[in-house]
């Protein structure tokens, strides 16, 4: 929290900030000009920021508000989404892995994987569903699939990044394979890895949200669904607009928060020295600055 | 130096198949080096020298003739943990500290943590990086980082020292103080080191012998005696020796 | 002296390497099919025929209604290709504005950045009220609802992309242009343009896929406001074939939908390798 704050007010935090406010300030002049010529329920259109803020603490039944109901749907489809991420992450993971041991098994997998990246998974969701029978399964094995292919790719790009003279040091140091991949073929992919999981998180998120439109229960996509139906109020849809938003960017943020504790926390805490003692320099000379005047 | 040979290289030849197109690297290349000898392989670019040095590595292996180590296949002098490399580029894990980097080939043969961290800082000592062991490679300067290749390649007390062109990216005031700090390292530990460089002046200095190779096939066309006094200095570089020893070496490269 | 070589391993020749490189994934593939076919990978997962059908049995389906099948393949390619061009066209544009401003420019693409971890095709019903009041025309409508959607994100992937190729220049390249003294125009025609060409090919890469994917997945959303139209594209044929249980039909429109997806990516692919082609690595 304290760092954010940092943030917004350096120089560059406060560009954003303005950014933002442009936004929100274009925002506002289109609700109002729809407003102003859409007769017909112009909150199905674009309503105004502060409607939708006000929503948050609107009621839809007697225990509830709107913001609560779309919370509980969240919840629902993040579950389902992180675990589909776990299991894509183990099997991108495992598949990399094998991919670089074997010399068959990547000419196998290579064209595979290539044509996972072109046909488009997602709009194969209703046979999955039909597939699977069930909503949750569904959601886990979309997830999955689309976490699978980013973090195979990278690791298998993390392991040939890996320098032929590398190789040759470990050969000639006689290491035998398991040495060779605890330490050097693992620790050189696990950036790529990381880079693979920042990619796939919002799509993971994106995916489960899509896949729950396809049936009726729990999720956000279906609540989504069920607004847009006038089912209920349309302001939950405005919501799951907003916190799906921030849920793809927070979970791609999360995932460099771990990468930063874990692998990056070496060359990232390395740079942040090395930042750290410029900064500490550039006072030195302020303050030489200071006492010769 | 004594007169018992440690590497034996007999009429090895290497024959590359690119692409249908068979291309000879090195040709009949005979050669004996002593133990404790530094010897130089010099050549442009195309002269087999770094085909040669990785014969002796077991990294390649020659399509006709022999390599023996100490008796051994160039294999069985690998496992026996008898090299010690060292590369153009240091070739570091940036992910780990210095000391970590040199303790690596120690983690593999499975020494304690103790044992691994002394004979570490051994090597750090000896290279004159004692108090960098803790910073990673990005905060060392190229010539720094160069030397913990060395320090690293040196950590099992291996026979033999194998450099490709171990200081041919560095600047020349790098270059020159790192070529002291070698001599005294070989002087100290007496290795065997093989050196790989296309830098006439630095064989000459560095070295008791230089093997001169010559491109297009690569073959050894001369071995050229060094014969300036032990220990080499500062001075010798601009020596009048020095520089007829340079033209006797320029002079017997073939066909360029 | 020279001593007759061995003739290599069967293993280590360089044909070796590239006749396996087809042959293994073409017999994994055959293997998979002969599965498929005989139905034994029904009986490995546990489902029926019914549900997914036999290669031969949507090859029978994609035979006999070929005319239809390409009439919603229309609808659903015109909107991705309009979609991607104008998006894309749109992103570069904010990436050359971006790269003009500095600071500014960057502070705004990180925000342009955050659209692509939005589910923008949730949007599209949105987009598809919108456009009500200017038409009344459904198909129109849902065409430009995708339209509106795709934009959107190849935007996002086209913008972040070639701002990188307009500012990340190769060392000293700017240094060169100052010292001809050549204006800001110059050295944007001359050095940052063909340096954004490789990045321009790596968005369109990330958001070819994307827009096929988005134009499918719209007409789920489309669909549960409209009810039916006149010419829906393929995500809505497959979705509501699968509501009907028709799966031997939704699968040759997701047999559609693939073959749309790789036939695109393999042009672009083509057209990278022919517009790099001089670029070495």
């Amino acid at each position: 929290m304290k760092n954010f704050i940092k943030r917004l007010t350096s120089k560059n935090g406060w560009v954003l900030f303005v950014w933002l406010a442009a936004l929100a300030a274009v925002w506002e002049i289109g609700a109002t000009v729809i407003g102003a010529t859409v007769r017909n329920h112009p909150e199905y259109i674009l309503p105004h920021l502060w409607q939708i803020a006000a929503s948050v603490v609107q009621p839809v039944s007697d225990t509830q508000t709107i913001f609560g109901l779309v919370m509980v749907n969240a919840w629902a489809t993040l579950s389902r989404a992180l675990v589909g991420f776990l299991i894509g992450m183990a099997a991108g993971f495992v598949l990399a892995l094998l991919m670089s041991l074997s010399r068959a098994v990547e000419k196998i997998a290579f064209p595979y994987l290539m044509l996972i990246q072109m046909i488009p998974i997602l709009g194969m969701a209703p046979i999955v569903l039909s597939l699977t029978g069930d909503i949750g399964v569904s959601r886990i094995v979309i997830a999955a699939i689309l976490t699978f292919y980013p973090v195979a790719t990278n690791m298998l790009a993390g392991f040939r990044s890996v320098s032929r003279e590398k190789h040759e040091l470990m050969y000639s140091y006689a290491a035998n394979t398991f040495v060779k991949y605890v330490k050097m073929m693992l620790p050189s992919a696990l950036p790529y890895m990381f880079t693979g999981l920042k990619i796939a998180a919002p799509m993971a998120v994106t995916a489960s949200i899509l896949v729950d439109t396809l049936q009726g229960g729990v999720g956000l996509g279906c609540l989504l669904s069920q607004s847009l139906k006038h089912n209920t109020s349309i302001y939950a849809f405005w919501e799951i607009v907003f916190i799906s938003a921030a849920l793809g960017i927070l979970s791609a943020k999360l995932i460099g928060l771990i990468e930063s504790l874990t692998v990056g926390g070496r060359l990232s805490a390395l740079s942040g020295r090395l930042i750290r003692s410029a900064g500490k320099e550039k006072r030195y000379e302020k303050q030489a600055e200071k006492t010769e005047a | 130096m004594t007169d018992e040979y440690i590497i034996d290289i007999n009429h090895a030849s290497k024959v590359f198949n690119n692409q249908k197109k068979e291309v000879t690297a090195l040709s009949d290349v005979s050669l004996r080096i002593r133990k404790g000898e530094f010897i130089s392989l010099l050549g442009p670019s195309g002269c087999g020298k770094t085909t040669l040095l990785r014969m002796i590595a077991d990294l390649i292996k020659p399509s006709s003739g022999s390599v023996t180590v100490d008796g051994q296949t160039p294999r069985e002098a690998r496992l026996a943990r008898k090299y010690g490399m060292v590369f153009q580029s240091p070739v570091l894990y940036e992910w780990r500290t210095i000391i970590r980097n040199v303790e690596l080939p120690l983690e593999i043969i499975k020494l304690g943590r103790e044992e691994r961290r002394e004979c570490a800082m051994k090597m750090l000592e000896l290279v004159g990086l004692r108090d960098f062991a803790d910073h990673y490679p990005s905060q060392l300067s190229g010539g720094m980082q160069q030397r913990v290749g060395i320090a690293r390649a040196l950590a099992l007390n291996p026979q033999i020292l194998l450099m490709d062109e171990p200081f041919s990216a560095l600047d020349e005031f790098t270059r020159e103080k790192l070529h002291e700090d070698l001599l005294s390292i070989w002087r100290r530990t007496n290795k065997t080191i093989v050196f790989v460089t296309h830098n006439i002046s630095e064989s000459v200095y560095l070295s008791d012998r230089v093997c001169v190779l010559s491109p297009h096939p690569g073959r050894l066309s001369a071995v050229v005696d060094v014969d300036l006094p032990r220990p080499r200095t500062a001075e010798m570089r601009s020596s009048p020796e020095l520089a007829s020893l340079v033209e006797r070496v320029r002079g017997s490269f073939e066909g360029i | 002296m020279k001593s007759r070589q061995k003739k290599p391993k069967l293993s280590e020749r360089p044909m070796f390497e590239t006749v396996t490189s087809v042959l293994y994934p073409l017999l994994f593939g055959a293997v998979i099919f002969v599965l498929w076919e005989t139905e034994l990978l029904h009986r490995m997962i546990g489902t029926t025929e019914s549900i997914l059908p036999t290669p031969s049995h949507i090859a029978d389906i994609i035979a006999n209604n070929p005319s239809k099948l390409f009439g919603n393949l229309m609808m659903t390619m015109l909107p991705t290709l309009i979609g991607l061009a104008l998006g894309s066209l749109l992103g570069y544009g904010v990436a050359v504005l971006a790269a003009m401003f500095g600071r500014w420019g960057a502070g705004g693409l990180t925000i342009v950045s955050c659209f692509n971890a939005i589910p923008i095709v949730a949007l599209a019903p949105v987009f598809n009220n919108l456009i009500k009041t200017v038409t009344s025309d459904i198909t129109i409508r849902g065409l430009t609802a995708k339209v509106l959607v795709i934009i959107v994100m190849c935007m996002s992937s086209m913008s972040i992309n070639a701002y990188r190729g307009l500012t990340q220049l190769q060392p000293f390249g700017e240094d060169l242009m100052a010292t001809y003294g050549a204006d800001r125009k110059t050295v944007f025609l001359m050095l940052r343009l063909p340096n954004s060409l490789p990045y321009i090919f790596t968005a369109l890469k990330v958001s070819l896929p994307l827009s096929v994917i988005s134009s499918l997945v719209s007409e789920y959303f489309i669909d549960t406001v409209e009810g039916s139209q006149s010419r829906p594209g393929l995500g809505r044929m497959i979705r509501s074939n699968i509501l009907n249980a028709q799966y031997a039909t939704a699968w040759a429109y997701i047999t559609f939908a693939c073959a749309l997806g790789v036939a695109l990516y393999i042009v672009l692919m083509l057209i990278s390798k022919r517009v790099l082609k001089n670029r070495g690595k």
